[in-house]
């Protein structure tokens, strides 16, 4: 029988807070990079120009049907090399944890499209029409019209999804980067504990995606009460 | 003021509007009516260019809404246009529905926006919700809403597509009076309509489609008097019996 031996953890919690704060600065900037090029790419696929939403839909299928995994691998091992033939960098300039970082936003940024494109489209199309009518060009009626409606349609969604992303982020471990889930590996590893730190680090994931998506379903019970409107 | 001239759209072989021509001179208020499918707000729309068609001429005070060298952001910001489902943006507040076009769009200032749009407000008797959202108003307070951020825009003529069907009957009047005291105070405006008193009281001349042509064009008294064409007669029937 195991005897589980849980004595190393509270010397690795300084380290497992450190790797915690990475895996937040990592969710954050995804989030917020998957958001922008998200919607970029929802535009582009709902334009009225045929090649452009030919290319925005071909990424996000691309990205869709490939393992975050692998993405994460080539950005780490192929794309620097790539970029150092490219670029002429010295051998001295590590690109390889930005490239799999870069990689990880551009992957999730497919998935932030399609919440976004279903967000648009949840706005009826007379308020474009209204907006046109108005004087305002196309730019102007999804930034000022609608955009913002859309938004307050997916907020629930868009949390969400960062919460699946923070799961994600577990994943860049393969990229050597000390996230949450690189340091409880490590520390397991050293110590001879994997079992405990594992078992650790699943508990913290599922307290904080617990507690987070029930507040994002308290947040959209209160937005139904209000949307009525 | 406008001038349809020929025009005529399909969807794929569907054909929605046949070389349909009308004149709306300055001062007028001409009202459009005709059985549902006809292609009123087919037409009414091609007048601003939210739908393009095919073939014919529309201008608007000179400009032809066709030509792809017209710039439509700009003619449109002269021409007002009311909907059937009043269109306010639900995420901003009634005093920002009255501005926001008037400052993105014709670059004044937030103070002269808001004054302007105030007034207005008032005028359609409702300065005391500024501050309110759409979703707070009734149906018919809305439209009168939506009518006045369109005239906040100072717009040459008014376009209106069914404004009162979406309304609860008590609301029509309401909507109706303003409409009223707009056009008597020298507005052009096309509207699209099966509100007859509206027609009787204020209308220049009543223009009649059926499956996408223009059937009848004609002065006010002509038509209620004695309808040239069959269809005509029949719809006038229907609509006045109910
Ligand atoms: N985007 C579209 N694609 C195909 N057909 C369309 C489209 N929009 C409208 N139509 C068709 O064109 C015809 C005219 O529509 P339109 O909305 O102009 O009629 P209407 O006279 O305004 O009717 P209503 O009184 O019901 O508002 C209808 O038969 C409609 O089904
Ligand atoms: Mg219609």
């Amino acid at each position: 029988m195991y005897e589980f031996d849980w004595s190393s953890i509270p010397g690795a919690l300084p380290f497992l807070w450190e790797g915690m704060k990475v895996s937040l600065e990592i969710t954050a900037c995804a989030v917020l990079f998957g958001i922008a090029w998200g919607t970029l790419l929802a535009m582009a696929r709902l334009a009225a120009i045929k090649p452009l939403t030919w290319l925005a839909a071909g990424y996000v299928n691309l990205f869709r049907a490939i393992p975050l995994v692998m993405v994460l691998l080539w950005f780490f091992l192929i794309v620097p090399q790539v970029l150092r033939g490219v670029f002429n960098l010295s051998a001295t300039t590590d690109v390889r944890l930005a490239s799999a970082l870069v990689g990880f936003a551009l992957f999730e940024a497919a998935y932030y499209s399609e919440i976004i494109r279903a967000g648009i489209q949840s706005v009826p199309k007379g308020q474009v029409a209204a907006a046109a009518a108005l004087g305002m060009t196309y730019a102007q009626a999804m930034r000022l019209v609608v955009l913002p409606q859309a938004f307050r349609n997916m907020v629930p969604l868009l949390l969400t999804q960062a919460i699946v992303l923070f799961q994600d982020t577990s994943l860049v471990y393969v990229s050597a980067l000390a996230d949450f889930f690189g340091v409880a590996y490590k520390v397991g590893d050293r110590d001879g504990r994997l079992v405990e730190l594992l078992l650790f680090a699943g508990a913290v994931y599922f307290l904080i995606c617990f507690a987070a998506s029930q507040a994002v379903r308290h947040y959209q019970k209160k937005l139904n009460a209000h949307g009525a409107h | 003021m406008i001038s349809i001239q020929n025009v005529s759209k399909h969807y794929g072989t569907f054909q929605v509007l046949t070389d349909c021509s009308t004149e709306v001179n300055k001062g007028e208020v001409i009202v459009v009516c005709g059985p549902s499918g006809s292609g009123k707000s087919t037409l009414i729309k091609c007048v601003n260019g939210l739908e393009p068609f095919q073939s014919g001429t529309i201008t608007v005070d000179g400009v032809s809404v066709g030509d792809p060298k017209t710039n439509l952001s700009k003619l449109r910001s002269r021409v007002g246009m009311v909907f059937q489902h009043f269109e306010l943006f639900p995420h901003m507040s009634i005093t920002d529905n009255l501005t926001i076009a008037q400052v993105k769009v014709l670059g004044r200032s937030k103070d002269e926006a808001t004054d302007k749009g105030l007034k207005l407000l008032d005028r359609v008797g409702l300065k005391a919700h500024a501050a309110k959202f759409p979703g707070q108003l009734s149906g018919g307070q809305q439209q009168r809403v939506a009518i006045a951020r369109a005239l906040a825009m100072d717009p040459i003529c008014m376009l209106f597509d069914e404004p009162t069907s979406a309304l609860d009957p008590e609301m029509i009047n309401e909507v109706l009076d303003v409409m009223v005291e707009l056009a008597q105070e020298g507005m052009t405006m096309m509207c699209v309509t099966h509100e007859m008193g509206f027609a009787r009281k204020v209308a220049n001349r009543i223009v009649f489609m059926d499956q996408g042509q223009i059937v009848e064009d004609d002065a006010k008294d002509a038509f209620f008097g004695n309808p040239r064409s069959e269809r005509a007669r029949q719809f006038l029937a229907k609509i006045l019996t109910h």
